[in-house]
């Protein structure tokens, strides 16, 4: 039996928004090989990059805020995101782990 | 995700509810889904492959779809019996491990709200307090007051409830002496065995915050081998 040891994420997430942010939730949906965060980790981003909770070791968070800035600056609605060894963006941002992870990112509208 | 959405599966959480988030990858619907129920529109077709996620209490994408499942389980309850100074550092740190704590104390002066603010503070003998919760295998018992009078009662509850982590407080001569307590009064080695005590892994602490860490060490480390 898994706990879900981000629980809060969520709460913080309403709480920024009763605070007028801008509120963009990405979740871990997808891993393969070893990777630092399980499928479900959460990490919530504001329009200002402002952060809390993570989708890795902090090997790709960094990236993670920069697409969700994008998401609110064009103002989709969501995306899916891949980080793979074999992506240049991943090399840059250094997925140390040598996993591959699918991260979900959404607004909160 | 609609903050309508957001605000529903706070309100699932607080109440305890089991429940799971589905989510479109695709077109960014979402909906909660409550277990034995049937999912709407979209994800309806999906029905067999959600409860499976569900009964395997895991996440993911269900395969050759871009449904994403997230189920949210009951928080593992934990029964600490004595409300001592340890008791509030194990409260701290189950706090963000998902742990849902309750705790025994006939001793007024211990069981008070205001040392422990938000949890559910039973002032009664382990007998009469046990009646007010529902445990199961999916229950740990941690006992901290080493007095025979309270402890004892509860280690014995748990034992035979089979709790799936019994850990109990007090120097190896306090554990050989409950040990004795518990053979006389009809429990075989492998139950008195499965007792943890003393409690915690060695970490070499003696403060209160340091057995407290290493409680809640040895609970996780058990409840991952569940």
């Amino acid at each position: 039996m898994k706990n879900s040891f981000d629980e809060k994420i969520l709460d913080e997430a309403q709480d920024w928004i009763k605070a007028n942010q801008k509120v963009v939730l990405a979740t871990v949906i997808q891993t393969w090989g070893s990777s630092p965060r399980q499928v479900g980790s959460r990490m919530i981003v504001n329009e200002k990059g402002d952060f809390s909770g993570s989708v890795s070791g902090g090997c790709v968070e960094s990236a993670v805020v920069s697409e969700c800035l994008s998401l609110i600056k064009d103002n989709k609605p969501c995306k899916k995101i891949e980080f793979k060894v074999s992506n240049e963006s991943a090399w840059e941002v250094g997925l140390a782990c040598g996993g591959e992870i699918a991260v979900y990112i959404e607004q909160i509208h | 995700m609609k903050l309508k959405t957001l605000e529903e599966i706070l309100k699932k959480k607080s109440s305890k509810t089991e429940f799971a988030i589905l989510t479109n990858l695709e077109n960014g619907n979402s909906e909660i889904y409550i277990p034995g129920t049937s999912p709407e529109g979209e994800f309806s077709k999906y029905i067999n492959e959600i409860e499976k996620f569900f009964k395997s209490k895991k996440n993911g994408v269900i395969e050759n779809s871009e449904i994403f499942v997230e189920t949210y389980i009951k928080p593992i309850k934990v029964i600490i019996v004595g409300a001592v100074h340890i008791a509030q550092y194990l409260v701290d740190f189950a706090k963000s491990l998902n742990f849902e704590i309750s705790i025994i104390d006939p001793r007024g002066y211990f069981a008070s709200e205001q040392r422990f603010p938000d949890i559910k503070v039973i002032n009664k003998w382990p007998k009469e307090a046990f009646e007010e919760i529902e445990t199961n295998s999916n229950t740990a018992l941690i006992a901290l007051t080493h007095d025979p009078k309270i402890d004892d009662p509860a280690l014995q509850f748990a034992l035979k409830n089979k709790f799936y982590y019994i850990g109990a407080l007090g120097s190896k001569k306090t554990h050989e002496n409950r040990c004795q307590r518990l053979s006389e009064a009809g429990f075989t080695n492998d139950e008195i065995n499965s007792i943890h005590g003393p409690i915690g892994i060695k970490l070499g602490g003696k403060s209160a915050p340091e057995i407290a860490l290493s409680i809640i060490a040895q609970l996780v480390s058990e409840t991952y081998k569940k």
